[in-house]
């Protein structure tokens, strides 16, 4: 098993090369082909047309797109994403910044959003053909007609402002400090620092924007197990188990489910990669301070440098959720391990 | 005691159980204010902590709460000293400035006049780092010839050629003193980790896009702040700062959607103060297309009602403009009105053999959401036009389109356009918007030249002020541009807090007050 997991991860890991190649210069390519301009935009008064078209030659910005490009694209593979424009400070410092809390926030709604859709999946399934059933139902399309940061404006509103359970701003307390950064990831850090109140502020403020994630998940898990298990249930081995006199609850939990959770589990590899689509507006709305909210001030300056680094993240962040989840299917399931093994 | 409706006790019921399960400690929770704080939820976050590197109007506030300015300004604008204490031209190219002798920066060592040349001469003069970026006062400051400082509190700036803005340019963007001994010592990239200043706050905690908080500088030589402890919160959605603050989890909320400071300002407790600033809204116009007639563009100005659009978008708090200046501010012209005149405008576009039955078509361009209302703002301009006989066809653009637009010439016959000027000095208006040579301007004419471009080296300053009112009204006039309104500021705060309200748009609790 471990073999095969090591032997997909390295597969997946080549075929990523291309990939983020294509993706980068198709990023790279359609921001120059945009008509603004990233020098303009920060331009300062006092600033003559000679002082303009330095700044462009300073950016690189006066070569041809080619040119432009395999210089990025050189300077990238020595870990070098350039100097943002508008923050004047190296890229690669805005993200080690930025990536930990979108990190830490896409895992626990992640997380979330698995919980909520599986175990409501199995609701919808045990409940069928009764009112809980079109009680779920009904509330996977509400879930479904209402978009990610519609939610969050709810969430703010009901458990924010009118039952105001949780806070809604940023990553802690106002009046907490900051741990020494071990890692930038708040959960860790504040464990690590043996500071149970650091966690629980942590855990609170992404309560709601973590949820608000989930919500672009769950119903979708949900309907996907549900009818996965209404195909399973009626396979020979089920029958056999209930001519066994096995229990239903048994029969769903030990024996469908696990043949059913298998599309639900490749779904969830295409949701994980949308989840980090969706932190732009979250994060923005619950001032959250990461890659979302940094892709946000990056392109309204128009930012190329912060742009690019921040979609080229997304794909890898993409890539990587796609191979834990194609290594869990294979532990999953077997038929796959017998393909590769040698006949 | 306190009474609770049945609703009340259920919430309280509910949210406590919830709480409990969930583990949320209610100091999470803390209301703001609670514990002798200020928290403001802020729309915008530093991109950087070197004061003399970016330009941005929309953070100046929060330098100006660790850094000092060589001059300030009052509540009306006006110029006031800060650090320099005298200032004056002895010749066109030589301004002499007096410090401060009791300004200590926040690690106590003295501000001196080395400190002034340091920021506003010598750090222009150093290379720039490979793949770095000049500093924005290297643009600002480029006729600064050399800096002499003969004692300790005596500077003598030398231009290459008179800069009559110089003195507003002390009180404006980016021009902040910095202390050079300790930014040697450590580096920018230290130095931007805990910057140090001599302004009313020090500096305590920085995260980048959430938070910032600050403690009262005691030592501060203004006096030191009456509220000691501000904590700035970025909050970028103005929905959420409405929610912050209605959840009391801030006490002051900055630019909200005027409608919500109606409405919040309603509600007991709560104050809300609507009020014009200086920055102002215009049409940036060219003379493509359509708009090559100055008729065309007179019928365009004539046509469109302001005091209506202020009315029925900004809750009629934005003053209606009639040059590209703020009112009362130098560079408007006394009693000076470009009239809304349907009928003229109808008869104009008559003589260009256009009307309702045969417009005259032309683009608008406008930003969406980048300042308050300003697609509606646009969409009720193509409503007046229609009515007269232009028909524009609306285009929504990003900022950066317009940028990229405005620098190869293909703007369209009007843009929908916000000028922040905090410090309203003329020449930071028309003399930037109009001047043809300015990378600014729109509008690029020979006869706008003429106007502005003595003025800029005008080192008689009543000159200098009825120059630009003439060549603001000249502008106007001859259609080159369309001025709007002022930009108005929402600032929604509790009745704890006493603030200040400035007319150039700065947002300043070292000014501010609790009340006892």
């Amino acid at each position: 098993m471990a073999f095969l997991a090591l032997q997909l991860l390295i597969r997946r890991a080549l075929l990523a090369v291309p990939i983020l190649l294509c993706v980068s210069a198709l990023v790279f390519l359609v921001l120059r082909l945009l008509p603004a301009d990233p020098i303009a935009m920060s331009v300062p008064p006092g600033a003559t047309q000679a002082d303009y078209d330095q700044l462009r030659i300073s950016f690189g910005l006066d070569r041809s797109l080619p040119e432009q490009y395999l210089i990025w694209l050189g300077k990238l593979l020595q870990g070098d994403f350039g100097g943002s424009i508008f923050f004047r400070r190296p890229v690669m410092e805005l993200v080690a910044k930025a990536l930990p809390a979108t990190l830490e926030l896409v895992g626990l709604g992640f997380l979330l959003g698995i919980v909520i859709g599986i175990s409501g999946g199995l609701a919808m399934f045990m409940t069928r053909g009764r009112w809980g059933e079109q009680v779920l139902d009904g509330s996977t399309t509400v879930m479904m007609a209402i978009p990610e940061f519609l939610w969050a404006i709810l969430l703010i509103l009901f458990l924010g402002v009118v039952l105001p359970l949780f806070p809604f701003i940023g990553r802690l307390a106002p009046d907490l400090t900051l741990p020494v950064p071990l890692t930038g990831f708040l959960i860790l850090d504040s464990a690590l620092s043996l500071r149970v109140d650091l966690l629980a502020s942590v855990l609170a403020h992404m309560a709601l924007p973590a949820f608000a994630l989930a919500i672009g998940i769950a119903p979708l898990l949900m309907r996907v197990l549900r009818s996965s298990l209404l195909e399973t249930i009626h396979e020979d081995y089920v029958t056999q188990a209930r001519l066994r006199g096995v229990s239903e609850s048994r029969i769903v939990i030990r024996h469908a489910f696990p043949n059913a959770a298998l599309p639900t589990l490749s779904l969830i590899g295409v949701q994980g990669g949308f989840m980090f689509g969706g932190t732009v507006l979250v994060e923005m709305i619950f001032a959250y301070p990461g890659l979302g909210n940094l892709m946000i001030d990056a392109v309204r300056n128009h930012d190329l440098p912060v742009i690019q680094a921040v979609a080229l993240i997304y794909c890898v962040l993409v890539l990587g959720i796609n191979a834990v989840v194609d290594v869990v299917y294979l532990a999953v399931n077997p038929r796959l391990r017998l393909k590769g093994r040698p006949a | 005691m306190t009474d609770f409706n049945r609703r009340q006790l259920m919430s309280l019921g509910a949210g406590a159980a919830a709480l409990a399960g969930l583990g949320v400690p209610m100091d999470v929770l803390a209301q703001a204010g609670a514990k002798g704080q200020l928290t403001i939820g802020f729309p915008a976050d530093l991109p950087t902590w070197d004061p003399n590197a970016r330009t941005l109007a929309a953070v100046q506030s929060l330098y100006k709460l660790v850094f000092d300015q060589p001059l300030a300004q009052n509540e009306d604008a006006s110029v006031k000293p800060a650090l320099v204490t005298k200032y004056a031209f002895t010749n066109p190219t030589t301004l002499e400035l007096d410090l401060r002798s009791d300004v200590k920066f926040h690690d106590g060592t003295p501000l001196t006049a080395e400190d002034f040349k340091y920021s506003f001469f010598e750090r222009q003069q150093q290379p720039v780092p490979q793949g770095g970026r000049k500093l924005d006062t290297s643009f600002i400051w480029r006729k600064v010839s050399a800096i002499e400082t003969p004692t300790a509190n005596k500077v003598i700036m030398k231009f290459s050629e008179p800069m009559p803005s110089a003195v507003a340019w002390l009180y404006f963007l980016a021009s902040f003193v910095v202390p050079k001994a300790h930014l040697e010592k450590v580096g920018v990239e230290e130095f931007t980790k805990k910057p140090i200043g001599s302004g009313p706050y020090k500096f305590v905690e920085y995260q980048q896009g959430a938070r910032l908080v600050l403690e009262a500088n005691e030592a501060y030589w203004g006096g030191a702040p009456k509220i000691k402890n501000v904590t700035i919160e970025f909050i970028r959605d103005p929905t959420a700062r409405v929610a912050a603050f209605e959840s009391k989890r801030i006490d002051v909320a900055i630019d909200v959607p005027i409608r919500e400071a109606q409405r919040l300002g309603g509600q007991p407790g709560v104050t809300a103060s609507i009020y014009p600033i200086t920055d102002i809204v215009l049409l940036q116009i060219t003379k493509n297309g359509g708009f090559a007639d100055d008729k065309a563009r007179l019928a365009a100005h004539h046509a469109i009602d302001k005091a209506a659009i202020s009315k029925a978008l900004f809750g009629g708090f934005a003053p209606t403009i009639s040059v590209p200046a703020a009112l009362g501010s130098p560079g408007y012209p006394t009693g000076y009105e470009f009239k809304f005149d349907a009928a003229k405008a109808t008869a104009l576009l008559k003589e260009l053999g256009h009307g309702p039955d045969k417009p005259l078509k032309i683009k608008l361009a406008s930003t969406n959401g980048v300042f308050p209302n300003d697609f509606d703002t646009a969409r009720a301009i193509v409503q007046m036009w229609k009515k007269v006989g232009i028909e524009a066809d609306l285009e929504a653009i990003e900022t950066s389109v317009y940028q990229e637009r405005l620098r190869a010439g293909t703007l369209p016959e009007a843009t929908l356009f916000s000028w922040g000027n905090a410090a309203a000095d003329p020449e930071f208006y028309g003399g930037y918007l109009l001047d043809p040579k300015s990378i600014f301007s729109a509008f690029k004419s020979d006869e706008l030249a003429p106007k502005f471009q003595p003025l800029l080296v005008e080192t008689d300053e009543a000159k200098r002020l009825s120059g630009y009112k003439a060549a603001h009204q000249f502008a106007s006039e001859r259609g080159f541009t369309i001025p709007l309104f002022q930009t108005v500021k929402t600032v929604v705060h509790t009745n704890q807090v006493n603030i200040v309200k400035h007319v150039n748009g700065h947002i300043l609790p070292q000014t501010y007050s609790f009340k006892s």
